[in-house]
């Protein structure tokens, strides 16, 4: 299929999940919602693709909703808030249960519900001008399902952090790779694809049944609370 | 709001942020029996007062905080006998966590934070350290079993550095630079001196957003910590759909577009669920 708000494309074994709206900062409207669904699903069931990496054109990797257009379409919001409500969202690799390894390269400015796309990725890069920041107690709007997917693989206090600091900090790559949110900083920032292409020749060179396996395991483990065994 | 006089701490306002400061020096506020019960009292009156929109606490003198008062344990005949029925109803009262403050909450470690110290590092939302803080578990190399503060602190950063602290005991210390490196803090303040004044700084920033959203929030990611992920997106969910609705939802982005500082709504006792 043909995407608006998405580049989809194939390089080697690596399939490339693209946003593609530069002049919004690459926020989430009406159309990439439902494209990102269709995108996952291709990549996933295209058995040419062994690895999936997700960045951004431009100077943003991903901003979260764009509240701005989602109100103009009251369809959409509506969908959006249902699937809010009960927990459903299907933006992310992981909400679409993609099966194969996915390497999110944060290119710029990661923002609010872009988060999501860190927290759910399996491997994450980022371009060493790129900051993370989680602006939404600063509008008014509660902050959730991203801090609590971060929480759930990195140390807690710094994204308690960018909770409650809101718009007025933001966590440069350098720090995040301190913390393990991260597990390269690539400089000179250009370089990013080159790297994250790279990078996932390397995971293209493993089993695909092997690692499909060990991604539901790992990513069942973090359901679970304690280790089972008493 | 006027505060209540307390023995052991200080509790005091500077804008929108509340102060809690553990006022043992002598003693390495070390929390003796009757700091023990005090505290119940200074989070729940930090908590009640709409002025305070964060709160920061912190300890006089060099140390911040080292646990339980060994020497009132060991001179005043009751010993640890005093706190059993507590312990084993893990009904405890001396940090935010236990006493439900929704307000976010920043520790500032000025010095030693040893054994029980942990307690307000496990429970803070923010932590953050002067550079010359140091950082050790003593409880193994008194005899102590050490299970609260360690397992807290499991819960929110890399396990290993959590176990060789429970288990060296008093023989090592970890500096503030290591323990940011670990995302157990997020800040190193140096000179030292000027912790207070970071502090205050970080409490004003945080202040300028939303109350009732930085409680949803808070409430949202504490839960988080009780069960598995898919569970916590659904808690959270409920948290996220709370907030549709409340004024801070439209005067955020009036703000933002207006290029104002926001008027949040006014926020008691840090909760929304009461509005």
């Amino acid at each position: 299929m043909t995407y608006q708000s998405l580049i989809v494309l194939r390089s080697g074994p690596v399939g490339w999940l693209i946003f593609n709206r530069p002049d919004r900062a690459n926020a989430m409207d009406a159309t990439m919602l439902s494209e990102l669904e269709h995108a996952w699903h291709e990549l996933d069931e295209d058995p040419s693709v062994r690895v999936i990496v997700n960045t951004g054109n431009g100077a943003a990797f991903q901003t979260g909703l764009d509240m701005l257009q989602l109100s103009v379409d009251v369809g959409a919001l509506r969908e959006q808030s249902r699937r809010t409500k009960r927990s459903e969202l299907r933006l992310t690799g992981l909400q679409n249960n993609v099966t194969k390894p996915v390497v999110a390269a944060v290119n710029g400015v990661c923002a609010g519900g872009g988060l999501h796309f860190v927290a759910d990725a399996d491997v994450v890069i980022a371009a060493a001008d790129a900051t993370f920041t989680d602006p939404h107690v600063s509008v008014g709007q509660v902050t959730a399902f991203e801090p609590i997917g971060l929480m759930a693989k990195v140390a807690v206090e710094p994204v308690m952090r960018m909770a409650f600091t809101g718009v007025h900090e933001r966590m440069n790559a350098q720090r995040a790779y301190e913390i393990g949110m991260i597990s390269q900083v690539v400089d000179p920032p250009e370089n990013l694809r080159a790297e994250a292409q790279e990078l996932s020749e390397k995971i293209a060179r493993n089993s695909p049944a092997a690692m499909a396996a060990t991604k539901r395991a790992i990513w069942g483990a973090i359901e679970v609370v304690g280790m089972g065994r008493r | 709001m006027k505060y209540p006089a307390l023995e052991c701490l200080k509790l005091e306002r500077r804008g929108p942020v509340g102060w809690l400061i553990n006022n043992r020096p002598d003693q390495l506020n070390a929390m003796s029996a009757q700091m023990r019960d005090e505290f119940e009292v200074a989070w729940k009156t930090l908590n009640a007062d709409p002025e305070v929109r964060v709160i920061v606490h912190t300890g006089e003198g060099r140390a911040f905080q080292t646990g339980v008062d060994v020497t009132e344990l060991a001179t005043d005949g009751i010993g640890m006998e005093r706190y059993r029925e507590s312990l084993e109803n893990f009904d405890l009262r001396f940090t935010s966590w236990h006493n439900d403050v929704w307000k976010p909450v920043i520790t500032a470690v000025n010095g030693v934070c040893a054994g029980g110290g942990f307690h307000w590092v496990a429970d803070a939302d923010i932590v953050i350290a002067a550079s010359d803080a140091t950082f050790f578990d003593p409880h193994v190399s008194v005899g102590q079993v050490v299970a609260i503060e360690a397992i807290g602190l499991l819960r929110k950063m890399p396990a290993e550095a959590v176990l060789r602290m429970a288990f060296v005991g008093r023989h090592e210390r970890l500096t503030a630079d290591r323990v940011r490196e670990l995302g157990m803090i997020s800040q190193v303040v140096d000179p030292p001196d000027q912790l207070r004044v970071e502090a205050q700084k970080l409490g004003e920033t945080i202040a300028r957003n939303s109350p009732a959203a930085m409680a949803a929030t808070k409430r949202a990611l504490w839960a988080s910590m009780e069960v598995g992920l898919k569970d916590a997106c659904r808690l959270g969910a409920q948290e996220l759909v709370g907030m549709w609705g409340h004024p801070d939802q439209v005067e955020g982005p009036a703000a933002f577009a207006e290029k104002r500082e926001p008027r949040w709504a006014e926020q008691t006792s840090g909760s929304s669920r009461d509005e």
